[in-house]
């Protein structure tokens, strides 16, 4: 009788221990498998910042003499700040777009709407596309840096952009011209400098490749910025 | 129980579940819905959207009192996003096919949108009951949209600022007293900004009517 007793509890103390083994194992469970990217699991882990750490990450890229961002996302680079920028950058854009060519006058305006698909395919195209691109080659040569490091910092590069989309309404070209230039130095200098510390372990031409990508990209992301979106306004 | 149903999928799933109608109760309702004249059908779904855009119009707090909304349907965003899009799109001379199509898509787009970012977050979202939330509380934009359609001559663009303006943090709000209470603490933040940001988008598109 004692012995049965003592038997069940103890098949029911494995039973218990292996149903949390399990349970353990399955919160830490990370999704493997060829489709595991399309599940909602495998990004979760992505999305572990709040929002005193989006806004640290956001003031470092304003200063982008000080490299220190990678050693803010180090171990924790999020996509939270990729893919909500670049979609405020897309309001943003099209609301400055729009009030921009308001002319009081003119009867039959009508709001353009075509800003936010070209947006949408610029903005995540670059934000996601060149990571992708990126991280190939430096895989390729060998730097040390995680696809989603990349996406990381490539995607917090565009909140340079915010502050120059609203300073774009405004008409005077030279003025927009200036802080274009600005803009695609900033972020060039932020990506570049950001980027540095892994470069420096790799040869000259093969650094100058990854330099050479980064700032061509930003070039024609500024340039489609300025010609497509805030181009001359006749009056 | 649902599974008589012989349209057992979501959709109907919660319109059957509304339990509102003449002291019926639940297996009452499953029963007669299938002989009963289509008139009847569509009153009944009528009157539950009428019901859910009350609590859009009067946001109650207490998330208790909004437990009714749990009954998701999609009825009611998609006859919303329609009217959004169709009234934003007659009003512009050109490309007003392209306006039907974006502001549909970034209603529904963008509601999945956040109901992903909101679950990836650690929130407890159901996707459908926030797909719905989110689509009802568009009505206010709704109504402003309209209100400027038909008074357009009287309106100058500071005034129209003004009455988007007031349709979209009623939106925000009402749409909030919901979610914010299904999403995760300390994120609470990054998973309400992208609601903010939705509204302010479909709104934006008002003021230039």
């Amino acid at each position: 009788m004692d012995f049965g007793i003592q038997n069940q509890t103890d098949e029911q103390q494995q039973a218990n221990k292996e149903s949390s083994n399990q349970n353990v194992n399955e919160g830490n469970k990370k999704q493997t498998g060829f489709c595991a990217f399309l599940t909602v699991e495998f990004y979760t882990p992505y999305f572990n910042v709040t929002e005193t750490d989006v806004i640290q990450r956001i003031q470092g890229t304003f200063l982008p003499l000080k490299p220190d961002f990678l050693n803010l996302i180090r171990g924790n680079p999020d996509l939270w700040g990729p893919i909500w920028i670049n979609a405020t950058l897309i309001f943003m854009i099209t609301a400055i777009a729009n009030l921009r060519q308001i002319d009081e006058e003119k009867e039959n305006q009508s709001f353009v709407i075509s800003y936010v698909p070209q947006a949408t395919a610029l903005l995540y195209i670059i934000a996601f596309g060149t990571p992708l691109v990126l991280a190939a080659v430096m895989k390729f040569l060998g730097v040390d840096l995680s696809f989603f490091q990349t996406i990381c910092l490539y995607g917090y590069s565009m909140s340079t952009l915010l502050p120059i989309t609203i300073l774009c309404y405004f008409q005077n070209e030279l003025f927009l011209w200036l802080i274009i230039v600005y803009g695609f130095a900033n972020s060039s200098l932020f990506l570049i400098i950001n980027l540095k510390e892994e470069l420096d372990k790799l040869q000259i031409q093969k650094k100058y490749i990854i330099i050479g990508i980064v700032v061509t990209m930003q070039l024609s992301l500024y340039l489609f910025y300025k010609l497509v979106f805030f181009s001359y306004v006749t009056e | 129980m649902t599974d008589n149903h012989p349209f057992g999928s979501g959709m109907f799933q919660g319109q059957a579940k509304f339990v509102d109608y003449a002291h019926m109760n639940q297996q009452e309702v499953q029963v007669n819905t299938l002989d009963e004249p289509v008139l009847d059908t569509l009153l009944r779904d009528i009157n539950m959207i009428l019901y859910k855009l009350s609590y859009v119009i009067i946001p109650r707090m207490k998330e208790t009192q909004g437990r009714k909304l749990r009954n998701w349907d999609l009825w009611g965003p998609l006859l919303l996003s329609l009217l959004l899009a169709m009234t934003l799109g007659i009003n512009s001379n050109q490309s007003s096919d392209t306006i039907f199509g974006t502001i549909f898509i970034i209603m529904w787009g963008g509601s999945a949108v956040i109901t992903v970012n909101a679950k990836l977050l650690g929130g407890q979202v159901s996707f459908f009951q926030s797909v719905c939330v989110l689509g009802y509380c568009v009505f206010p934009i709704n109504v402003a949209a309209v209100v400027i359609t038909f008074l357009q001559s009287y309106f100058g663009f500071f005034l129209r600022l003004i009455i988007v303006g007031v349709a979209f943090l009623w939106s925000t709000f009402s749409s909030l007293s919901f979610m914010s209470s299904m999403m995760n603490e300390e994120k609470k933040v990054i998973s309400v900004y992208p609601i903010f940001l939705f509204y302010m988008f479909l709104s934006w598109f008002c003021i230039f009517i």
